[in-house]
């Protein structure tokens, strides 16, 4: 069969962030016709790939080839004049300009000099119709619509821009069943009349319904292409992780499961969690698994105390306890400590020195009514400095002065002085050198072995494998499955992950 | 890198940091100021007069008034908020200390701020009312609430003696009490910031209120009581004040809100929060009050003046803004 020429093409592209690469020497090819599906683990280059296309982010080597003419993007609306249009995963509308504003934003339709708005009222009908929405009143406010309605305005925002090659990103995560059907019918005949289209998607059952092709990518390299059917659902997963287990990881000690400390019944919050159960003791350390998003971050902040509204019970030995705030959870029952996802904004006071960050969150231990004591402050800021041997030059300086890793200790240093029982990691190595990764896990694991307990939220399924007693694997804001010991492999992760071990039932939002 | 270590432990706290800058900086402008002035003086009268004690401690009485505020005040904006309704807060504990008399002058004063004040913190923290809105409008209550107890006219009751005494008299004929009284709300405000969780708690919210509510902190209770503390100073402030000039009157506090941000931010407090110390402010207010007064010496016209310490207030913000600068 001869293929048909491609219609962008990218070649020997490198990206690198700091020192480490999104991308390395990948080449991509897509051509017209055809939708062609992008899969691969989280960090595994996708995004990075395609903003590059769109022009969000400049590859640091290699060119693009734009129907045989070599291009760059310098900016987005460079690439939106070539006909390349991006939806990404996270929505870029304005709440609260109206839905007619946001699908004309970039270029509203003018008389005179001046917004003609029965155009743009016009404009924005058709395109709402074209993705199946006609119910939608373009003068309605963003804010008032559901997600899932925000994310097809998205589309037909994307659609006014007249694309020839329409990118999107996880644009279909937050869509009831009865408008994936209608962004179905609309990308075929989008497809029919010769565009472009490129789909990332996590859920298998959606790229088997729409992919032409189908790209693997793996740590930032293009792994391969493939048309449709050549594969087996087993096959791709095989690609998307193909690496070997590397580094070192503590020894896992072999023994009982322990009684639970903490135990959480039917966890609910908005529509992020439904209903989490799930049980951890001391001494263990409990991954949580699954796709970025399912919820896992939510559950951790619900039982911190910090979000509003959580129902469902959580007990402590027995005890029902859901704090009412962080102050409340790291003072209860059983004291408990949450790394959390920003170190740079949400853990740590950048301007401020290290030894006021590690003092922040036993100030109440460290002072004798409402005065700090000095000496104990310094002698505690020592000691967690030593214990976790944190590089520095001296304690006074702006925490900000340290690297990612140093940084990252210096949370855990902060929640460590507080003594904790329960221990929350949200994705505590990211962005982390390996040898501090390294330190990290074995911490982890004598803090256990201490008698805490840890949950561990995890977005590389090496480190969960390598660290965790047991991972409870999270979709959709459910616990699907609990791998324990020997089960916690790299496939079982990433089938649970994928929720294609039992098909998942149409969502209802 | 030892040197450094060296160098920081043995000078904990005297080391020029990025927040030493503005405070040698304004040091160095009162210098200016002073000199300035001399020369003028010398120039017109052949004399000195500004270089001599008694002419400084009559500034710093009167500065007093100013710093009490601005002490206050500056707790306020390290959190990251401003507190607008200084001017009637302050007008309000006059007119109250003055009414009520008698020994409980002076709680009464100091109690109408800081109930002021909490209302405030709770309107800030509790119900999330940006403080710019929120203490903006309690200044148009209290100024209302006051024109109601006075019906509008200049209260006839007097300041007690002790504030009277408070605000004018000198100790062995030298010290103002007033400075004294200063100096004790300065000793007080530095204790709270560099050695008590409230200190630390408040610094942390300016910087990052996220960060500082997941460590723990209970951010609404040290908003609350921070507001508490700037409406309990502009109260002190105001039974000062009410004790200077013997009585209370309408509008006595309005020349006091916009000099008290300019002197907490001259001294190099972050106008967003999160960074400053009492220090600067102290100089800020010696800044503001010399200021004034050599321009007045030098019988500089209203219209000069106003354009001179405008100038003076966005360049020194100026030479501030241009050193390297952490955010997150």
């Amino acid at each position: 069969m001869l293929e048909p020429a491609p219609f962008f093409a990218l070649e020997n592209i490198t990206k690198r962030y700091g020192g480490v690469h999104a991308l390395r020497n990948v080449d991509f090819a897509c051509s017209r016709g055809s939708i062609h599906a992008v899969l691969g683990e989280n960090g595994a280059g996708k995004s990075t790939l395609m903003k590059i296309m769109a022009g969000v982010v400049q590859p640091d080597e290699g060119s693009m080839i734009l129907e045989g003419v070599p291009v760059t993007f310098p900016t987005p609306s460079a690439a939106n004049r070539a006909g390349i249009v991006c939806i990404f995963q996270e929505l870029s509308l304005m709440p609260e300009l109206t839905v007619a504003d946001n699908i004309t934003l970039s270029s509203p339709p003018r008389r005179f000099g001046f917004i003609d708005g029965r155009a743009q009222r016009r404009r924005s009908e058709e395109l709402l119709a074209r993705v199946g929405c006609e119910d939608i009143n373009p003068l309605s406010r963003v804010s008032d619509l559901p997600l899932s309605r925000r994310q097809l305005v998205e589309i037909a925002k994307a659609l006014g821009r007249d694309p020839k090659l329409l990118i999107l990103d996880e644009a279909t995560s937050a869509l009831t069943s009865t408008d994936v059907d209608s962004v179905y019918r609309m990308l075929f005949e989008l497809k029919a009349r010769d565009l472009s289209i490129l789909y990332i998607s996590h859920r298998m059952h959606e790229i088997e319904a729409l992919a032409d092709r189908c790209s693997v990518f793996r740590n930032g390299r293009h792994i391969e292409t493939f048309a449709k059917g050549v594969r087996s659902n087993d096959e791709i997963i095989g690609l998307m992780i193909g690496r070997e287990i590397e580094g070192q990881f503590p020894e896992k000690p072999k023994r009982p499961r322990p009684a639970p400390l903490i135990t959480i019944r039917d966890l609910c919050w908005e529509n992020h969690l439904k209903g989490i159960g799930l049980e951890a003791g001391r001494g263990e350390i409990v991954g949580l698994g699954g796709l970025d998003g399912q919820g896992q971050k939510e559950l951790l902040l619900a039982l911190f105390g910090v979000l509003r509204g959580v129902r469902g019970t959580v007990t402590i030995d027995g005890q029902p306890m859901l704090p009412s705030s962080p102050r409340a959870a790291k003072g209860g029952r059983a004291r408990m400590a949450l790394v959390p996802e920003d170190r740079k904004s949400e853990g740590l006071i950048l301007s401020m020195s290290i030894a006021d960050n590690i003092a922040m969150a036993s100030l109440d231990r460290l002072s004798h009514g409402t005065f700090i004591d000095p000496g104990r402050t310094r002698q505690a800021v020592e000691r967690a400095i030593e214990q976790l041997r944190i590089k520095i030059g001296s304690a006074g300086d702006p925490v900000a002065t340290l690297s990612g890793g140093n940084q990252q200790k210096v949370v855990i240093a902060k929640w460590l002085a507080t003594d904790p029982d329960v221990i929350l990691l949200n994705d505590p190595t990211r962005g982390i050198d390996v040898g501090t990764k390294h330190e990290i896990y074995r911490l982890m694991r004598e803090l256990a072995e201490e008698g805490a307990c840890i949950l561990f939220y995890s977005t590389d399924t090496e480190e969960l494998i390598g660290c965790c007693d047991r991972v409870a694997v999270i979709y959709d804001g459910r616990v699907v499955r609990e791998l324990d010991g020997d089960a916690i492999t790299e496939r079982n992760l990433i089938a649970s992950a994928l929720n294609i071990v039992e098909r998942r039932e149409p969502v209802h939002v | 890198m030892s040197r450094r270590v060296n160098a920081t432990t043995a000078l904990w706290g005297l080391r020029l940091d990025p927040d030493d800058k503005p405070v040698a900086f304004a040091v160095g402008f009162v210098m200016l100021i002073l000199l300035i002035g001399t020369g003028y003086t010398l120039y017109t009268q052949g004399s000195a007069p500004l270089l001599q004690p008694q002419y400084l401690l009559q500034q710093l009485q009167v500065g007093s008034f100013l710093g009490i505020v601005a002490a206050g005040l500056m707790l306020v904006i390290l959190l990251g908020h401003i507190d607008l309704s200084v001017p009637w807060t302050l007008t309000a504990a006059a007119m109250i200390a003055t009414a009520v008399g008698g020994p409980w002058a002076i709680p009464a004063g100091i109690g109408v701020g800081l109930v002021v004040g909490m209302v405030n913190g709770l309107g800030v923290a509790y119900l999330r009312v940006p403080s710019m809105i929120f203490t903006l409008g309690m200044n148009a209550v209290m100024r209302g609430l006051m024109v109601a107890h006075t019906g509008g006219f200049a209260p006839q009751t007097a300041a007690t003696d002790l504030m009277q005494y408070l605000a004018v008299a000198r100790i062995g004929d030298m010290i103002p009490a007033a400075l004294l009284v200063w100096l004790a709300v300065s000793v007080a405000v530095v204790a709270i910031l560099t050695r008590t969780t409230l200190g630390r708690s408040i610094y942390a919210i300016g910087n990052r209120e996220r960060a500082a509510y997941l460590s723990g902190i209970d951010t609404n209770r040290v908003i609350l009581v921070t507001f508490a503390l700037s409406g309990a100073a502009a109260g002190l402030a105001g039974v000062l004040l009410a004790g200077y000039s013997t009585k209370a009157y309408q509008g006595m506090g309005d020349a006091y809100l916009l000099p008290a941000i300019a002197a907490v931010v001259i001294g190099g407090t972050n106008i967003l929060g999160g960074r400053g110390r009492y220090l600067g402010t102290l100089v800020g207010v010696i800044l503001i009050v010399l200021l004034n007064s050599v321009l007045s010496i030098m019988q500089m016209l209203e219209a000069g003046r106003q354009i001179i310490y405008g100038c003076v207030i966005i360049s020194m913000l100026l030479v501030y803004g241009r050193g390297a600068r952490v955010t997150g």
